[in-house]
């Protein structure tokens, strides 16, 4: 069986009164796409922020690759690309120029961060904008850019917040068609949460629900009726348990 | 070069608040002075050549440079401390914050880079100011003598110790998450300085100090302050940059 790259076990974590993530267990292997659903303040952004040290827990711990992530280093950062809600915008820079950025903080030297600019740029087709300053990319094309800034250096391990955001339906499939090529092909584990149930559905090995901040269960991806479970089962932790604040 | 230096560096190269401070310090600077200068030479009896004459007595290179100076060390002061806040607290705003997590390049490093292009920047700028006031001084005929060189390093000194104090703007747009925080604490400083100079008590205010030095309460306040006043603005942006950085390291990307 192949190895857990993300962890969380019992990770929690409260705004104010509001608890936004409950104790969260979650695995995700490598070579794996494991979905993240649930409705708009479920919790799933801010579960990839603690799974990304972006916020500390409250209790729980929380492992990328083998390391808990308070004590995670430039080794293992290198590895992981992620893109949390919005995509970075310094808009005074180009496509090119954001992209490069992107691979050499994460410790590329500048020959082979270049090269693999090109390269992310061809495959997520933004090779006609490269030289425009960000500032004047549409949605679309931001969210493009955001997403060759998360794989540019070839991470084993992705988070990704809602990817197909704004994207057109052919950006859509380009999304998918890549992250089904770098985890079956490099064995890359991706995280990602979206609020589209079909496109999770294609995409995903396993879909996870999550209602205020509690994973509830899963989804089956290739189940007929993946909306049909979906509202099923919140509505069945709803009766059970009605929100907690 | 360190990739955060250089990420940092081409952000700056591209920001019109880099560009247009420089071209406000180095060139605006001494065109002002200049003009200051020249009217009170000229001899006009206009009420601005009656104003200016009681700023400029020495009708020297050195004189040219004393005015130069102290038109610096607000300009320099408000020039750096904008570049500081925005270059800190876009990264807010913009929300590029989050980017800067889980990569392998540490966030400090990112903040301390920030830091090494801002001082990089200011040196620049305050050394190509002076260099543009002697050069027009010398086209209006001035010599260049022992008191224009000496000037010329005093208002170096002056001006980088106003570039330094700068450092603090960077931890409130940290702290608060925002460039528009340090520019209003910037302008509240400027506020009190003139206060704390106006009731005599400025040599001991950081933010006073070098402007006292440079003579803007006159020569007698110029004397009197010490190497110990006009040093202190070096503690007070070690302090802001170990806590700016200290900050960066800690922070949470909510």
């Amino acid at each position: 069986m192949s190895i857990v790259t993300i962890r969380a076990h019992g990770i929690a974590r409260r705004f104010g009164d509001e608890q936004a993530v409950a104790g969260v267990d979650l695995e995700v292997r490598a070579g794996e796409i494991v979905a993240l659903v649930g409705l708009n303040g479920a919790g799933k952004s801010t579960l990839m922020r603690l799974l990304l040290g972006m916020l500390r827990p409250d209790s729980g711990t929380a492992e990328v690759l083998g390391r808990r992530v308070v004590d995670a280093d430039r080794a293992v950062w290198s590895r992981v690309g992620h893109l949390i809600e919005t995509p970075p915008r310094y808009g005074e820079l180009t496509v090119a120029e954001s992209v490069y950025s992107a691979a050499r903080l994460q410790g590329w030297d500048r020959r082979s961060a270049r090269v693999a600019t090109a390269a992310i740029s061809t495959d997520l087709e933004l090779d006609h904008w490269l030289h425009r300053a960000t500032r004047t990319l549409s949605l679309g094309n931001r969210q493009r850019l955001g997403l060759a800034m998360a794989l540019v250096h070839r991470p084993d391990v992705l988070v990704l917040d809602e990817p197909t955001n704004s994207l057109d339906p052919l950006g859509v499939v380009r999304v998918r068609e890549l992250l089904r090529i770098r985890t079956g092909d490099d064995g890359v584990s991706v995280l990602v949460s979206s609020q589209h149930l079909d496109e999770v559905a294609r995409m995903a090995d396993r879909i996870l629900l999550l209602h205020h901040g509690r994973i509830i269960g899963g989804l089956d991806p290739h189940g007929v009726d993946v909306e049909h479970q979906f509202f099923q089962r919140v509505l069945e932790a709803d009766r059970a348990e009605p929100r907690r604040r | 070069m360190n990739a955060a230096l250089e990420f940092e560096l081409l952000k700056a190269r591209r920001a019109g608040v880099f560009r247009w401070g420089a071209i406000v310090v180095a060139v605006g600077v001494p065109a002002l002075s200049i003009a200051f200068f020249e009217l009170v030479r000229l001899g006009g009896d206009s009420p601005s050549a009656a104003k200016a004459a009681t700023m400029i007595t020495d009708l020297t290179l050195a004189g040219l440079l004393g005015t130069a100076g102290q038109v610096l060390s607000v300009a320099i002061l408000m020039t750096v401390g904008i570049a500081a806040s925005w270059s800190f607290g876009r990264e807010f705003v913009d929300d590029a914050l989050p980017a800067l997590f889980a990569i392998a390049t540490p966030r400090w490093s990112v903040a301390a880079a920030k830091f090494v292009v801002l001082a990089g920047w200011a040196l620049l700028t305050v050394i190509s100011m002076v260099i543009l006031t002697v050069i027009g001084g010398l086209l209006l005929g001035l010599n260049l003598d022992t008191a224009a060189v000496h000037t010329a390093s005093r208002i170096a000194v002056a001006g980088l110790l106003g570039a330094a104090l700068a450092a603090p703007m960077a931890l409130v747009s940290s702290w608060r998450r925002g460039y528009l925080p340090g520019i209003v604490t910037l302008l509240a400083v400027v506020v009190v300085t003139q206060l704390l100079t106006a009731v005599g008590a400025g040599a001991w205010f950081p933010y006073a100090a070098a402007a006292l030095w440079l003579g803007m309460g006159g020569a007698a306040a110029a004397n009197q302050v010490s190497v110990i006043q006009l040093l202190l603005p070096l503690p007070v942006a070690a302090l802001a940059v170990i806590a700016t950085l200290s900050w960066w390291r800690r922070a949470e990307a909510r």
